[in-house]
Protein backbone atom coordinates (compact mmCIF):
# COMPACT_ATOMS: atom_id res chain seq x y z
CA UNK A 1 0.00 0.00 0.00
CA UNK A 2 1.08 3.53 -0.73
CA UNK A 3 1.68 6.13 1.39
CA UNK A 4 -0.49 8.54 3.27
CA UNK A 5 -0.31 11.76 5.04
CA UNK A 6 -2.58 14.05 7.33
CA UNK A 7 -2.60 17.51 5.06
CA UNK A 8 -5.39 19.49 6.48
CA UNK A 9 -6.91 19.50 9.71
CA UNK A 10 -10.21 21.45 11.47
CA UNK A 11 -11.35 21.28 14.88
CA UNK A 12 -14.43 22.68 16.35
CA UNK A 13 -14.90 24.82 19.42
CA UNK A 14 -15.77 21.57 22.15
CA UNK A 15 -18.17 22.23 25.17
CA UNK A 16 -22.42 22.32 24.94
CA UNK A 17 -22.71 23.94 21.65
CA UNK A 18 -27.02 24.61 21.82
CA UNK A 19 -25.87 27.01 19.32
CA UNK A 20 -25.42 24.74 16.31
CA UNK A 21 -27.02 21.78 14.78
CA UNK A 22 -25.04 18.28 13.97
CA UNK A 23 -24.60 19.77 9.82
CA UNK A 24 -23.26 23.39 11.08
CA UNK A 25 -21.26 21.93 13.94
CA UNK A 26 -19.60 19.49 11.17
CA UNK A 27 -18.76 22.12 9.10
CA UNK A 28 -17.02 23.94 11.29
CA UNK A 29 -14.41 21.76 11.08
CA UNK A 30 -14.47 20.39 7.03
CA UNK A 31 -13.89 24.22 6.34
CA UNK A 32 -11.02 24.29 8.63
CA UNK A 33 -9.62 21.29 7.28
CA UNK A 34 -10.11 22.34 3.72
CA UNK A 35 -8.42 25.71 4.24
CA UNK A 36 -5.88 24.59 6.23
CA UNK A 37 -4.79 22.36 3.30
CA UNK A 38 -5.69 24.71 0.84
CA UNK A 39 -7.18 21.94 -1.30
CA UNK A 40 -9.56 22.30 -4.18
CA UNK A 41 -12.83 20.90 -2.33
CA UNK A 42 -13.34 19.19 -6.00
CA UNK A 43 -10.16 17.02 -4.95
CA UNK A 44 -12.05 15.11 -2.73
CA UNK A 45 -13.46 12.16 -3.55
CA UNK A 46 -14.46 10.45 0.14
CA UNK A 47 -15.72 11.63 2.64
CA UNK A 48 -16.29 9.33 6.09
CA UNK A 49 -18.55 10.46 8.86
CA UNK A 50 -17.46 8.81 12.29
CA UNK A 51 -20.62 9.31 14.67
CA UNK A 52 -22.51 7.42 17.44
CA UNK A 53 -25.67 8.63 16.80
CA UNK A 54 -28.80 8.43 18.91
CA UNK A 55 -28.56 11.75 21.05
CA UNK A 56 -29.62 14.06 17.97
CA UNK A 57 -32.29 14.17 15.85
CA UNK A 58 -30.84 12.79 12.41
CA UNK A 59 -30.51 8.97 11.94
CA UNK A 60 -28.07 10.02 8.28
CA UNK A 61 -25.93 12.03 9.62
CA UNK A 62 -22.71 11.55 6.71
CA UNK A 63 -25.27 12.75 3.53
CA UNK A 64 -26.64 15.34 5.44
CA UNK A 65 -23.27 16.90 6.70
CA UNK A 66 -22.11 16.36 2.54
CA UNK A 67 -25.40 18.31 1.40
CA UNK A 68 -24.47 21.50 4.24
CA UNK A 69 -20.99 21.25 3.44
CA UNK A 70 -21.62 21.45 -0.78
CA UNK A 71 -20.27 17.77 -0.88
CA UNK A 72 -21.81 15.97 -4.47
CA UNK A 73 -21.20 12.45 -5.94
CA UNK A 74 -18.32 11.68 -3.18
CA UNK A 75 -18.25 7.90 -1.77
CA UNK A 76 -20.03 8.64 1.14
CA UNK A 77 -20.33 6.30 4.94
CA UNK A 78 -21.32 6.75 8.50
CA UNK A 79 -19.16 4.06 10.69
CA UNK A 80 -19.17 3.66 14.19
CA UNK A 81 -16.52 1.96 17.08
CA UNK A 82 -18.25 3.72 19.93
CA UNK A 83 -16.04 6.18 21.23
CA UNK A 84 -13.04 5.13 18.35
CA UNK A 85 -15.64 6.28 15.40
CA UNK A 86 -13.36 8.75 14.85
CA UNK A 87 -10.33 7.17 14.08
CA UNK A 88 -12.67 4.19 12.10
CA UNK A 89 -13.33 6.61 10.41
CA UNK A 90 -9.71 8.13 9.19
CA UNK A 91 -9.06 4.54 9.20
CA UNK A 92 -11.54 4.31 5.77
CA UNK A 93 -10.41 7.39 4.50
CA UNK A 94 -6.75 5.94 5.34
CA UNK A 95 -7.75 2.93 3.00
CA UNK A 96 -8.96 4.65 0.67
CA UNK A 97 -6.31 6.41 -0.40
CA UNK A 98 -3.31 3.91 0.67
CA UNK A 99 -5.49 1.25 -1.71
CA UNK A 100 -4.80 3.36 -4.95
CA UNK A 101 -8.97 4.13 -4.62
CA UNK A 102 -8.86 7.95 -4.22
CA UNK A 103 -6.12 10.72 -3.92
CA UNK A 104 -7.70 12.97 -1.52
CA UNK A 105 -10.33 11.75 1.10
CA UNK A 106 -11.84 13.65 4.57
CA UNK A 107 -12.24 11.58 8.10
CA UNK A 108 -15.09 13.97 9.65
CA UNK A 109 -16.04 12.97 13.07
CA UNK A 110 -19.17 14.65 15.11
CA UNK A 111 -21.10 14.56 17.68
CA UNK A 112 -23.89 16.30 19.19
CA UNK A 113 -25.02 14.82 22.34
CA UNK A 114 -26.27 17.69 24.26
CA UNK A 115 -29.50 17.69 22.29
CA UNK A 116 -31.17 15.02 24.97
CA UNK A 117 -31.00 15.29 28.92
CA UNK A 118 -28.10 14.19 30.52
CA UNK A 119 -29.43 11.19 32.34
CA UNK A 120 -30.52 9.94 28.96
CA UNK A 121 -27.44 10.57 27.71
CA UNK A 122 -26.42 8.36 30.85
CA UNK A 123 -28.49 5.46 29.49
CA UNK A 124 -27.82 5.15 26.10
CA UNK A 125 -24.08 4.97 27.19
CA UNK A 126 -24.57 2.52 29.60
CA UNK A 127 -26.59 0.40 27.22
CA UNK A 128 -23.40 0.30 25.37
CA UNK A 129 -22.52 -3.09 26.36
CA UNK A 130 -24.24 -6.20 26.09
CA UNK A 131 -27.95 -4.75 26.91
CA UNK A 132 -30.07 -7.89 28.11
CA UNK A 133 -27.22 -9.09 30.81
CA UNK A 134 -25.62 -5.85 31.68
CA UNK A 135 -28.22 -3.48 31.42
CA UNK A 136 -31.92 -4.72 31.03
CA UNK A 137 -31.83 -5.98 34.93
CA UNK A 138 -28.76 -4.27 36.69
CA UNK A 139 -28.79 -0.56 34.72
CA UNK A 140 -25.27 -0.29 34.72
CA UNK A 141 -23.64 3.05 33.05
CA UNK A 142 -20.39 3.85 31.58
CA UNK A 143 -18.74 5.11 34.56
CA UNK A 144 -19.88 1.90 36.44
CA UNK A 145 -17.87 -0.15 33.54
CA UNK A 146 -14.77 1.54 34.24
CA UNK A 147 -15.40 1.81 37.99
CA UNK A 148 -15.06 -2.01 37.98
CA UNK A 149 -11.84 -1.26 36.24
CA UNK A 150 -10.33 1.06 38.51
CA UNK A 151 -11.63 -1.28 42.13
CA UNK A 152 -9.42 -4.34 40.13
CA UNK A 153 -6.62 -1.90 39.90
CA UNK A 154 -6.55 -0.38 42.94
CA UNK A 155 -6.97 -3.78 44.37
CA UNK A 156 -4.10 -5.22 42.84
CA UNK A 157 -1.32 -2.06 41.96
CA UNK A 158 -2.54 -0.24 45.24
CA UNK A 159 -3.44 2.69 42.69
CA UNK A 160 -5.40 5.84 45.00
CA UNK A 161 -8.32 7.65 44.21
CA UNK A 162 -5.65 10.47 44.37
CA UNK A 163 -3.84 8.89 41.87
CA UNK A 164 -6.59 9.06 39.44
CA UNK A 165 -7.63 13.00 40.99
CA UNK A 166 -3.61 13.68 39.44
CA UNK A 167 -4.72 12.91 36.08
CA UNK A 168 -7.71 15.38 35.79
CA UNK A 169 -6.07 17.85 37.64
CA UNK A 170 -3.51 17.08 35.06
CA UNK A 171 -5.74 17.17 31.96
CA UNK A 172 -7.74 20.72 33.39
CA UNK A 173 -4.03 22.47 33.34
CA UNK A 174 -3.65 21.61 29.59
CA UNK A 175 -6.81 22.03 28.77
CA UNK A 176 -6.66 26.01 30.91
CA UNK A 177 -4.13 26.58 27.81
CA UNK A 178 -6.26 25.41 24.53
CA UNK A 179 -8.81 27.41 23.07
CA UNK A 180 -10.75 25.16 21.66
CA UNK A 181 -11.03 22.92 25.15
CA UNK A 182 -14.56 22.68 26.81
CA UNK A 183 -13.10 23.28 30.58
CA UNK A 184 -10.84 26.26 30.59
CA UNK A 185 -10.44 26.13 34.42
CA UNK A 186 -7.32 24.55 36.08
CA UNK A 187 -8.79 22.31 39.62
CA UNK A 188 -7.00 21.45 42.36
CA UNK A 189 -6.74 18.06 43.58
CA UNK A 190 -8.86 18.39 46.68
CA UNK A 191 -11.66 19.75 44.06
CA UNK A 192 -11.66 16.46 42.30
CA UNK A 193 -11.07 14.21 45.47
CA UNK A 194 -14.38 16.18 47.30
CA UNK A 195 -16.85 15.76 43.73
CA UNK A 196 -19.74 13.59 43.42
CA UNK A 197 -19.27 10.03 43.87
CA UNK A 198 -21.06 8.87 40.46
CA UNK A 199 -20.20 5.35 40.77
CA UNK A 200 -17.89 4.55 43.62
CA UNK A 201 -14.74 5.09 43.67
CA UNK A 202 -15.50 7.04 39.97
CA UNK A 203 -16.40 11.05 41.10
CA UNK A 204 -17.42 13.92 38.53
CA UNK A 205 -13.64 15.03 38.21
CA UNK A 206 -12.77 11.59 37.51
CA UNK A 207 -15.08 11.29 33.99
CA UNK A 208 -15.46 13.35 30.63
CA UNK A 209 -18.45 15.48 30.46
CA UNK A 210 -21.13 15.55 27.42
CA UNK A 211 -19.81 17.06 24.64
CA UNK A 212 -20.84 18.68 21.40
CA UNK A 213 -17.99 19.11 18.64
CA UNK A 214 -16.59 18.50 15.39
CA UNK A 215 -12.59 17.91 14.18
CA UNK A 216 -11.72 16.97 10.17
CA UNK A 217 -8.58 15.51 8.68
CA UNK A 218 -7.39 15.33 5.01
CA UNK A 219 -5.47 12.86 4.01
CA UNK A 220 -3.74 12.46 1.06
CA UNK A 221 -1.40 10.19 -1.53
CA UNK A 222 1.95 11.06 -1.38
CA UNK A 223 2.15 12.43 -4.97
CA UNK A 224 -0.90 15.12 -3.64
CA UNK A 225 0.62 15.62 -0.50
CA UNK A 226 4.04 16.85 -1.87
CA UNK A 227 1.75 19.61 -3.93
CA UNK A 228 -0.57 20.16 -1.55
CA UNK A 229 1.79 20.28 1.99
CA UNK A 230 5.08 21.25 3.19
CA UNK A 231 4.21 19.62 6.45
CA UNK A 232 2.56 16.54 5.37
CA UNK A 233 1.97 14.30 8.93
CA UNK A 234 2.32 10.69 7.48
CA UNK A 235 0.22 7.93 8.91
CA UNK A 236 2.87 5.25 9.47
CA UNK A 237 0.92 2.54 11.23
CA UNK A 238 -2.70 1.84 12.39
CA UNK A 239 -3.52 -0.92 14.32
CA UNK A 240 -6.79 -2.19 15.69
CA UNK A 241 -8.50 -4.99 17.77
CA UNK A 242 -11.83 -5.23 20.28
CA UNK A 243 -12.95 -7.33 22.70
CA UNK A 244 -15.83 -8.73 24.59
CA UNK A 245 -19.70 -6.80 24.42
CA UNK A 246 -20.25 -8.11 27.63
CA UNK A 247 -17.69 -7.52 30.34
CA UNK A 248 -18.11 -10.33 32.30
CA UNK A 249 -16.77 -12.60 29.28
CA UNK A 250 -13.07 -10.91 30.16
CA UNK A 251 -9.95 -12.26 31.82
CA UNK A 252 -8.95 -9.52 34.39
CA UNK A 253 -9.84 -5.97 35.07
CA UNK A 254 -6.27 -4.13 35.54
CA UNK A 255 -5.97 -3.22 31.83
CA UNK A 256 -7.52 -3.10 28.27
CA UNK A 257 -6.70 -6.24 26.17
CA UNK A 258 -7.38 -4.45 22.89
CA UNK A 259 -5.45 -1.71 23.73
CA UNK A 260 -2.19 -4.22 24.13
CA UNK A 261 -3.21 -6.22 20.75
CA UNK A 262 -4.24 -2.57 18.86
CA UNK A 263 -1.20 -1.02 20.15
CA UNK A 264 1.35 -3.99 19.10
CA UNK A 265 -0.05 -4.55 15.67
CA UNK A 266 0.89 -0.72 15.47
CA UNK A 267 3.96 -0.41 16.68
CA UNK A 268 4.73 -3.44 14.04
CA UNK A 269 3.27 -1.43 11.37
CA UNK A 270 5.05 1.36 12.03
CA UNK A 271 7.88 -0.30 12.70
CA UNK A 272 8.53 2.25 16.22
CA UNK A 273 8.22 1.42 19.81
CA UNK A 274 7.06 3.12 22.77
CA UNK A 275 10.28 4.88 23.19
CA UNK A 276 9.95 6.63 19.82
CA UNK A 277 7.07 8.30 21.09
CA UNK A 278 7.52 12.14 21.24
CA UNK A 279 4.11 12.60 22.19
CA UNK A 280 0.64 11.08 22.79
CA UNK A 281 -3.01 11.16 23.13
CA UNK A 282 -4.54 8.61 24.85
CA UNK A 283 -8.22 7.89 25.86
CA UNK A 284 -9.05 9.21 28.97
CA UNK A 285 -13.06 8.95 29.20
CA UNK A 286 -12.29 7.95 32.79
CA UNK A 287 -8.98 9.04 34.69
CA UNK A 288 -8.30 5.26 35.29
CA UNK A 289 -8.35 4.57 31.58
CA UNK A 290 -5.13 6.64 30.62
CA UNK A 291 -3.51 5.04 33.61
CA UNK A 292 -4.69 1.83 32.10
CA UNK A 293 -3.77 3.19 28.76
CA UNK A 294 -0.24 3.98 30.03
CA UNK A 295 0.76 0.62 30.86
CA UNK A 296 -1.04 -1.43 28.33
CA UNK A 297 0.99 1.10 25.39
CA UNK A 298 4.00 -0.20 27.03
CA UNK A 299 4.97 3.73 28.26
CA UNK A 300 5.81 2.04 31.45
CA UNK A 301 5.19 -1.72 33.35
CA UNK A 302 2.07 -2.73 34.20
CA UNK A 303 0.98 -1.37 37.47
CA UNK A 304 3.34 1.76 36.93
CA UNK A 305 0.74 4.06 35.71
CA UNK A 306 0.29 5.74 38.65
CA UNK A 307 3.81 6.43 38.96
CA UNK A 308 4.04 8.21 35.88
CA UNK A 309 1.64 10.73 36.98
CA UNK A 310 2.93 11.21 40.32
CA UNK A 311 6.50 11.88 39.13
CA UNK A 312 4.56 13.91 36.01
CA UNK A 313 6.58 11.96 33.08
CA UNK A 314 3.24 12.68 30.85
CA UNK A 315 3.32 16.10 31.44
CA UNK A 316 5.16 18.93 28.94
CA UNK A 317 9.08 18.48 30.28
CA UNK A 318 8.68 14.87 31.40
CA UNK A 319 9.32 11.55 29.64
CA UNK A 320 6.20 11.65 27.37
CA UNK A 321 3.80 14.25 27.32
CA UNK A 322 0.32 12.69 27.13
CA UNK A 323 -3.10 14.54 26.63
CA UNK A 324 -1.56 17.77 26.71
CA UNK A 325 -4.47 19.20 24.75
CA UNK A 326 -6.61 18.52 28.35
CA UNK A 327 -7.88 15.14 26.69
CA UNK A 328 -11.36 13.67 26.80
CA UNK A 329 -11.16 14.43 30.62
CA UNK A 330 -10.96 18.32 30.12
CA UNK A 331 -11.17 19.26 26.42
CA UNK A 332 -14.44 17.19 26.06
CA UNK A 333 -15.59 14.32 24.54
CA UNK A 334 -17.78 14.37 21.75
CA UNK A 335 -18.17 10.58 21.02
CA UNK A 336 -17.62 10.25 17.30
CA UNK A 337 -15.19 13.65 17.35
CA UNK A 338 -12.65 11.93 19.42
CA UNK A 339 -10.74 10.10 17.46
CA UNK A 340 -10.05 12.77 14.97
CA UNK A 341 -9.44 15.37 17.39
CA UNK A 342 -6.62 13.48 18.42
CA UNK A 343 -5.09 13.27 14.95
CA UNK A 344 -5.32 16.92 14.22
CA UNK A 345 -4.11 17.28 17.63
CA UNK A 346 -1.18 14.95 17.42
CA UNK A 347 -0.64 16.84 13.81
CA UNK A 348 -0.50 19.92 15.37
CA UNK A 349 2.16 18.54 17.76
CA UNK A 350 4.22 16.84 15.24
CA UNK A 351 4.30 20.63 13.27
CA UNK A 352 4.95 22.19 15.52
CA UNK A 353 2.13 24.04 16.23
CA UNK A 354 -0.04 23.67 19.53
CA UNK A 355 1.92 26.69 20.51
CA UNK A 356 2.49 28.11 23.95
CA UNK A 357 3.46 25.72 27.33
CA UNK A 358 1.52 22.90 25.85
CA UNK A 359 4.12 22.00 22.42
CA UNK A 360 5.63 18.96 23.50
CA UNK A 361 9.93 18.59 22.49
CA UNK A 362 9.62 17.17 18.97
CA UNK A 363 12.77 14.97 18.92
CA UNK A 364 12.18 11.65 16.91
CA UNK A 365 9.32 13.08 15.21
CA UNK A 366 6.75 10.54 15.96
CA UNK A 367 3.75 10.79 17.66
CA UNK A 368 0.54 8.36 19.10
CA UNK A 369 -3.17 8.47 18.60
CA UNK A 370 -5.01 5.99 21.22
CA UNK A 371 -8.64 5.67 21.10
CA UNK A 372 -10.92 3.21 22.75
CA UNK A 373 -14.42 2.59 22.26
CA UNK A 374 -16.67 1.37 24.84
CA UNK A 375 -14.69 -0.22 27.93
CA UNK A 376 -12.21 -1.54 25.77
CA UNK A 377 -14.57 -2.69 23.34
CA UNK A 378 -13.28 -1.38 20.47
CA UNK A 379 -9.31 0.15 20.40
CA UNK A 380 -7.52 1.98 17.61
CA UNK A 381 -3.78 2.73 17.57
CA UNK A 382 -2.30 4.72 15.20
CA UNK A 383 1.55 6.26 14.72
CA UNK A 384 2.17 9.06 13.17
CA UNK A 385 5.20 10.35 11.62
CA UNK A 386 7.07 13.81 10.57
CA UNK A 387 8.98 11.66 8.05
CA UNK A 388 7.61 9.06 5.69
CA UNK B 1 -19.53 31.90 21.50
CA UNK B 2 -23.19 31.93 22.54
CA UNK B 3 -24.09 29.21 24.86
CA UNK B 4 -26.98 27.49 26.20
CA UNK B 5 -28.73 30.97 25.48
CA UNK B 6 -28.89 29.66 22.19
CA UNK B 7 -32.18 29.53 20.70
CA UNK B 8 -33.44 25.90 20.36
CA UNK B 9 -36.67 24.29 18.88
CA UNK B 10 -38.02 21.80 21.35
CA UNK B 11 -39.20 18.52 18.64
CA UNK B 12 -42.80 18.04 19.22
CA UNK B 13 -42.58 14.91 18.18
CA UNK B 14 -41.70 12.24 20.72
CA UNK B 15 -39.52 8.83 20.03
CA UNK B 16 -40.47 6.31 22.82
CA UNK B 17 -38.50 3.52 21.82
CA UNK B 18 -39.36 -0.71 23.75
CA UNK B 19 -38.25 -3.31 21.97
CA UNK B 20 -39.46 -6.79 22.27
CA UNK B 21 -35.81 -8.93 22.17
CA UNK B 22 -36.23 -12.11 21.16
CA UNK B 23 -35.56 -14.82 24.14
CA UNK B 24 -36.57 -18.24 22.32
CA UNK B 25 -33.15 -19.79 22.29
CA UNK B 26 -32.98 -18.91 26.33
CA UNK B 27 -36.34 -19.20 26.83
CA UNK B 28 -35.29 -22.20 29.15
CA UNK B 29 -32.80 -20.02 31.33
CA UNK B 30 -35.62 -17.78 32.35
CA UNK B 31 -38.22 -20.28 33.02
CA UNK B 32 -35.46 -22.28 34.93
CA UNK B 33 -34.67 -18.89 37.09
CA UNK B 34 -38.43 -18.78 37.64
CA UNK B 35 -38.17 -21.95 39.29
CA UNK B 36 -35.29 -21.27 41.27
CA UNK B 37 -32.43 -22.82 39.56
CA UNK B 38 -29.69 -21.74 37.98
CA UNK B 39 -28.85 -23.04 34.63
CA UNK B 40 -26.70 -22.38 31.68
CA UNK B 41 -25.72 -24.02 28.24
CA UNK B 42 -22.87 -26.54 27.77
CA UNK B 43 -21.77 -27.15 24.30
CA UNK B 44 -22.52 -30.84 23.53
CA UNK B 45 -20.03 -31.33 21.33
CA UNK B 46 -16.87 -29.59 22.14
CA UNK B 47 -17.99 -29.28 26.38
CA UNK B 48 -17.90 -25.48 26.61
CA UNK B 49 -19.89 -24.03 29.14
CA UNK B 50 -20.59 -20.38 28.41
CA UNK B 51 -22.74 -17.77 30.53
CA UNK B 52 -24.78 -16.15 30.10
CA UNK B 53 -26.13 -19.30 28.21
CA UNK B 54 -25.75 -19.61 24.25
CA UNK B 55 -27.58 -21.77 22.01
CA UNK B 56 -24.29 -22.01 19.39
CA UNK B 57 -20.87 -22.70 20.47
CA UNK B 58 -18.97 -20.13 20.41
CA UNK B 59 -15.83 -22.29 20.52
CA UNK B 60 -17.00 -24.74 17.53
CA UNK B 61 -19.85 -23.33 15.95
CA UNK B 62 -21.86 -26.24 16.88
CA UNK B 63 -25.76 -26.11 17.40
CA UNK B 64 -25.50 -29.06 19.76
CA UNK B 65 -26.40 -27.09 23.40
CA UNK B 66 -27.57 -28.71 26.60
CA UNK B 67 -28.41 -27.17 29.69
CA UNK B 68 -26.65 -27.42 32.45
CA UNK B 69 -26.93 -26.60 36.35
CA UNK B 70 -24.61 -24.31 37.86
CA UNK B 71 -23.31 -23.65 41.01
CA UNK B 72 -24.20 -20.67 43.58
CA UNK B 73 -20.49 -20.19 45.22
CA UNK B 74 -18.85 -17.32 43.98
CA UNK B 75 -15.94 -15.18 44.37
CA UNK B 76 -15.91 -11.39 44.30
CA UNK B 77 -13.44 -9.96 41.18
CA UNK B 78 -14.30 -6.59 41.19
CA UNK B 79 -17.51 -3.88 41.86
CA UNK B 80 -18.43 -0.61 42.13
CA UNK B 81 -21.75 1.09 43.79
CA UNK B 82 -23.36 3.29 41.11
CA UNK B 83 -24.39 6.50 42.70
CA UNK B 84 -25.76 8.05 39.31
CA UNK B 85 -28.24 6.08 38.23
CA UNK B 86 -29.69 5.84 34.05
CA UNK B 87 -33.36 7.34 33.17
CA UNK B 88 -35.20 4.08 33.62
CA UNK B 89 -33.62 3.49 37.18
CA UNK B 90 -34.26 6.57 37.99
CA UNK B 91 -36.34 5.25 41.03
CA UNK B 92 -33.77 2.83 42.46
CA UNK B 93 -31.80 3.35 45.50
CA UNK B 94 -27.69 3.22 44.62
CA UNK B 95 -26.49 -0.33 43.91
CA UNK B 96 -23.98 -2.09 43.94
CA UNK B 97 -22.76 -4.04 40.69
CA UNK B 98 -20.44 -6.52 40.80
CA UNK B 99 -18.60 -9.34 38.64
CA UNK B 100 -17.93 -12.50 40.72
CA UNK B 101 -16.56 -15.72 38.97
CA UNK B 102 -18.50 -18.97 39.57
CA UNK B 103 -16.35 -22.00 40.94
CA UNK B 104 -16.78 -23.33 36.86
CA UNK B 105 -14.73 -20.71 35.91
CA UNK B 106 -17.83 -18.71 34.26
CA UNK B 107 -17.81 -15.08 35.29
CA UNK B 108 -21.07 -13.27 36.16
CA UNK B 109 -22.20 -10.07 36.14
CA UNK B 110 -25.57 -8.95 38.82
CA UNK B 111 -25.99 -6.69 41.54
CA UNK B 112 -24.59 -7.46 44.85
CA UNK B 113 -27.49 -7.23 47.50
CA UNK B 114 -26.64 -6.20 51.03
CA UNK B 115 -23.18 -5.33 51.37
CA UNK B 116 -21.55 -2.39 52.56
CA UNK B 117 -19.29 -1.10 49.29
CA UNK B 118 -16.86 0.48 51.82
CA UNK B 119 -16.21 -2.58 53.39
CA UNK B 120 -16.00 -5.02 50.24
CA UNK B 121 -12.88 -6.26 48.80
CA UNK B 122 -12.09 -8.69 45.63
CA UNK B 123 -11.97 -12.21 47.34
CA UNK B 124 -14.82 -12.28 49.14
CA UNK B 125 -17.04 -15.20 49.09
CA UNK B 126 -20.47 -14.83 47.38
CA UNK B 127 -23.63 -16.50 46.40
CA UNK B 128 -26.09 -16.35 43.55
CA UNK B 129 -29.30 -15.97 44.78
CA UNK B 130 -32.93 -15.41 42.94
CA UNK B 131 -34.93 -12.81 43.49
CA UNK B 132 -39.04 -11.38 41.23
CA UNK B 133 -39.25 -8.10 40.12
CA UNK B 134 -42.01 -6.16 41.25
CA UNK B 135 -43.60 -7.61 38.13
CA UNK B 136 -42.44 -10.97 38.48
CA UNK B 137 -40.31 -11.06 36.33
CA UNK B 138 -36.91 -13.38 37.95
CA UNK B 139 -33.40 -11.89 37.67
CA UNK B 140 -29.98 -12.90 39.72
CA UNK B 141 -28.00 -11.08 42.11
CA UNK B 142 -25.08 -12.29 44.05
CA UNK B 143 -25.05 -12.22 48.17
CA UNK B 144 -22.22 -12.42 50.22
CA UNK B 145 -21.65 -15.53 51.85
Amino acid sequence: MRGVAIVGIGHSKFGRRTDVDVAELAFESIKGAVEDSGVDKKEIQNVTLGSAGGWYEEPLPAVLVNEYAGFKDVGTMRVEAACASGSAAVRSAYLSVASGESEVSMAVGVEKMTEVDTLTSVELMGRSGSYLWEFESYGMTFPAYYALYAVSHMNRYGTTEEDMARVAVKAHHYASMNPLAQFQKEITLDKALSSQVVSWPLKLYDACPITDGSAAVILASEEAARRLSDTPIWIKGMGFSSDSANLSKREDYVGLRATVDASRKAYGAAKVGPGDIDVATCHDCFTIAELMAYEDLGLCRKGEGPKMVREGQTEVGGRIPVNVDGGLKAKGHPIGATGVSMMVEVTKQLRGEAGGNRQAPIKKGVGLVHNVGGTGHYCYVTVLSRSR
Amino acid sequence: MPEDASPTLHSRRSLTLRFNIPISKTSRFWEALGQGKFITTKCADCGRLSFPPQADCPNCMSGNSEWVDLGTDAELLTFTHVQVTPTSFVDHDPYVVAIGRLNEGLNVLAWLEGADHTKLKPGAKLRVEIRNDPEGTPYYVFVTA
